[in-house]
């Protein structure tokens, strides 16, 4: 189970532009922290131990948060890259042209993020469920 | 005869047990399926004064739908979908006791189906559509983005009720999850059900 993980967390700054001005990408950046947190510290977990039941659980939990945070960032973001006409939104990515693609290499590292935390959860389960269905199957 | 009783009380607690996931997934259906009409009914108009020309106001009848949103499209279909789900996995409990192909692969499918649909699905849909009505009720001073919630509140009084019922919808599905899998682990110890 020690594969490698990938996070993408990103400190947009520019003179007009935060990745603190939404709370879209502050929930994004901290979601990511967390995982990479996560991730780093089940690396040294060794195998065998009794503590992978928790991190399958916990493997759930932290993917739903990577989906969540990406989803919210990617519904901000398209609103600042198309604008909304029909709020009287104009989109933003033409005054900030540095700031919006170093936003969307981040939205990308995050997508990577989620797809590796993806096929994770599911050779999670794979591993954790096999041996108890072997039997009856 | 206390072996057969023993198994009896325990054939009953799997039984209603059952009747407890089965109600727990209803309600988890009526969530969502609540989140999904409530965001696709969404609508309204209102007639706003623009500008005064001489003494005559010019007035502009602005419409507020859903479909302007990319996130709440994104909300209406993730809903569906899970309650579509919810629906199919109803039905199979209900009625799925003839294709007992190896019952335990339908309890397999449930869950990996269930981590899909509630992980992915809603609480992508509740996130993006939550940040979305936080950038309409509290507009975005720094991108010049206006709050459009003073001026059309029954649209965010639905979305927001919208929002809530998914998120009940979410937590009863993780609850659900939880119960299946509890389920699965007990079963190489019992008789099959």
């Amino acid at each position: 189970m020690a594969t490698s993980h990938e996070k993408g967390t990103f400190f947009a700054l520019s003179y007009e532009a935060k990745y603190s001005d939404t709370p879209a990408f502050k929930f994004f950046v901290i979601a990511n922290a967390i995982v990479t947190v996560y991730a780093f510290l089940v690396l040294f977990i060794p195998s065998e131990s009794q503590l992978w039941g928790l991190v399958l659980a916990l493997d759930l939990v932290f993917t739903m948060l990577l989906i969540s945070s990406i989803s919210a960032a990617l519904a901000v973001a398209q609103v600042g890259k198309k604008g909304n006409s029909s709020a009287g939104w104009l989109p933003v990515c033409g005054q900030v042209t540095k700031y919006c693609n170093q936003v969307t290499g981040a939205l990308v590292a995050g997508f990577i993020a989620i797809i590796t935390y993806i096929i994770l959860l599911l050779y999670s389960i794979y591993t954790f469920l096999n041996p108890l269905l072997g039997k009856n199957g | 005869m206390k072996k057969s009783s023993s198994l009896d009380a325990l054939a009953r607690s799997r039984r209603s047990k059952k009747w407890v996931l089965l109600t727990v997934r209803v309600i988890a259906f009526l969530a969502t399926a609540t989140a999904t009409l409530v965001m696709a009914l969404n609508k309204e108009t209102k007639t706003l004064v623009v500008a005064m020309v001489g003494s005559t106001p010019i007035k502009v009848t602005l419409t507020a739908k859903f479909q302007h949103t990319p996130a709440f499209v994104f909300f209406v279909i993730a809903n569906g979908m899970a309650s579509f789900h919810n629906l199919m996995m109803i039905m199979v409990e209900l009625f799925g006791q003839k294709l007992d192909y190896k019952g335990l692969r339908l309890a397999m499918i449930a869950i990996l189906d269930m981590v899909t649909s509630t992980v992915a699905l809603i609480s992508g849909g509740a996130s993006a559509a939550t940040f979305m009505a936080e950038v309409g009720k509290n507009g975005n001073s720094h991108a010049r983005w206006n709050k459009i919630c003073d001026k059309f509140e029954t649209y965010c009084d639905r979305g927001g009720v919208a929002i809530i019922a998914s998120s009940a919808g979410l937590i009863l599905m993780l609850i659900i999850t939880a119960m299946s899998i509890f389920k699965l682990l007990n079963k190489p110890n019992s008789v099959s059900s």
